[in-house]
């Protein structure tokens, strides 16, 4: 059993190794930093623009079923990233009904699944914002006389921190899993490699420097997301 | 003359009773109307109808002769300004509110703010259009609010409490603003309110509602007051009213006209209620008499006409009022 120096040792080797990559520019680091910024933004995007006016038209109307709904997207708030994964795989594989799309192991494809994944954040915390929100709000909308689509566009803006928290909430949802990634994308070196995969390949090889480097953009990126809504949350006080 | 609106057999409920419940009422162009009534009466609901913002399941709306219908709803919400009670303002600059309908209307930037200026400057408040709109205060809110329905030059206007959260003098100066509008523009005007006294002094007509319904005239001794005394006893601030049982909340009070006796001596048994006070009116009125005193608040008493004492009384005599505990309401 080795001694906690020899511990201690081996972690700050890999720690310089790491930050050698990151401050070196390797390219591959920075290849697979730039795959999963981009499936997750473009995962995120997608959900953001169809997510935000889904969430607003639910929280406004009334309609049978209503209360089903909500209880669904609270359950899709925790779905399971493996089983997207799974039922995508499924869909998507050659011998699946959207197999002809070519999408598996692809960066399209990880999006499509990723978005799937973050639509019901989307969704769900801009009603959470909607519904909360003052009352007079729409009323004010309607009596100055706005379209329907008016009074929608004006929920957005007054509601905005509340709708880019839910967008931001998505994308760090995203941009954080692994089964997703590693199911639709395959790992596939230079091209579907995500910093999630990369992570769990390389500490399952054993290395661990590749890996520690990816945790800590991995971390960056959290921080840069928490910073973003501890700011929306002070600028709305 | 023109008539802004006219209402056949209106009823508008939120899922239970009817909320209002109007068979006939109209509403001239270049009228002021008041509408008074306690909380609850239907006043904001009305108001919002009559803005086509709630749309009524049962009856007809003509505005200016154009019957309501849902097709036409954005067009007719378009001709009407509306000044909320607690009016909602963006989270922009003052100028940015007052412009924004307009901006709706497709009226150009520059324009659009120069017309948001001066509404502005005509409610009082050029010079804020820079301040961010929700750090103002409830009477420079309510007077945004304003400026924000007057850029629109909306054919009617209407006005929910107006001087609720208004300080004295934005109150004076809303009120003016209302009566010159009127004068020089011949803007209609309709404004729920409390207050009674400037209701009338501004209004041409006054409307008193009750449960949603219209009176032709206010109901006798309907007085404003608050509960003291956990709800025991409701203060007018002229006369207390001792109550049969504690209430927990009522703006008003309402004695029965028919329920009061009149003493000419003060009562031997105790009694729950008694206000002394002196004969200011007497009248014959479909076989009763309709005696006015004063006893701090102005009462309307009805009694039977064979009623002995009532020889006795005339203008200047001293009695003393006993309403029956039944014959209190509070609403």
């Amino acid at each position: 059993m080795p001694h906690d120096g020899a511990n201690l040792s081996f972690l700050i080797t890999s720690l310089h190794s790491a930050f050698t990559l990151i401050f070196g520019f390797d390219d591959s680091v920075y290849f697979i930093v730039w795959t999963s910024l981009k499936v997750s933004a473009c995962a995120t995007v997608l959900a953001a623009v169809l997510g935000v006016p889904l969430g607003i038209l639910i929280a406004l109307n009334t309609f049978r079923g209503k209360s089903i709904v909500l209880v669904m997207l609270n359950t899709l708030m925790a779905l399971p990233t493996v089983v997207v994964g799974l039922l995508f795989y499924a869909l998507l594989s050659r011998r699946g009904p959207l197999g002809d799309l070519g999408l598996l192991y692809t960066p399209l494809g990880i999006s499509v699944g990723l978005f799937v994944l973050a639509i019901p954040t989307v969704v769900n915390l801009t009603l959470a914002a909607v519904q909360s929100a003052d009352p007079r709000l729409v009323l004010t909308c309607k009596l100055l006389g706005a379209t329907p689509v008016q009074q929608l566009w004006k929920l957005v803006l007054e509601s905005r921190f509340a709708v880019t928290a839910a967008v931001v909430v998505a994308f760090g949802r995203v941009i954080s899993e692994v089964g997703i990634a590693m199911m639709l994308g395959g790992n596939i070196r230079g091209f579907t490699r995500t910093m999630t995969t990369a992570i769990a390949l390389e500490t399952s090889k054993g290395e661990f420097e590749l890996g520690l480097a990816l945790g800590i953009f991995l971390l960056s990126v959290a921080l840069a997301i928490n910073a973003v809504l501890f700011l929306l949350q002070r600028s709305r006080a | 003359m023109t008539t802004a609106y006219s209402l056949t057999n209106i009823e508008y409920s939120y899922g239970g009773p009817p909320a209002i419940e109007i068979g006939a009422l109209e509403v001239a162009q270049g009228e002021i109307v008041a509408l008074v009534g306690p909380n609850g009466s239907g006043k904001t609901t009305l108001l919002h109808v009559l803005a086509f913002l709630e749309i009524p399941q049962i009856g007809e709306i003509r505005f200016f002769g154009e019957e309501f219908r849902k097709g036409n709803l954005l067009t007719l919400r378009r001709k009407v300004g509306l000044l909320l009670q607690n009016p909602y303002l963006f989270h922009e600059t003052v100028l940015a509110n007052v412009a924004w309908g307009l901006r709706l209307r497709g009226v150009s930037g520059q324009k659009a703010q120069n017309m948001a200026s001066q509404a502005l400057e005509l409610v009082g408040l050029s010079g804020f259009g820079d301040r961010y709109a929700r750090s103002l205060s409830g009477g420079e809110s309510q007077r945004v609010a304003l400026a924000r329905a007057l850029v629109l030059d909306p054919a009617v206007l209407l006005l929910d409490e107006p001087s609720n959260h208004m300080d004295r003098e934005s109150a004076e100066r809303t009120e003016a603003l209302v009566e010159k509008l009127n004068k020089e523009q011949g803007k209609t005007v309709i404004m729920a309110t409390h207050a009674v006294d400037s209701a009338q002094s501004l209004a041409h007509r006054v409307i008193h509602l009750r449960q949603g319904r219209v009176f032709r005239a206010a109901p006798d001794n309907l007085f404003r007051g608050v509960l003291k005394e956990q709800g025991a006893i409701f203060s007018t601030g002229k006369i207390e009213v001792r109550l049969e049982a504690p209430a927990v909340e009522g703006d008003f009070i309402c004695i029965d006209p028919s329920s009061i006796d009149i003493l000419l001596k003060g009562p031997q048994l105790e009694v729950m209620n008694v206000f002394r006070g002196t004969v200011v009116g007497l009248s014959a009125e479909n076989g009763r008499i309709r005696v006015e005193v004063d006893a701090g608040e102005r009462f309307r008493v009805t009694i039977s006409s064979d009623w002995d004492p009532a020889s006795q009384l005339s203008l200047g005599s001293e009695v003393f009022l006993v309403p029956k505990p039944d014959g209190i309401s509070l609403c």
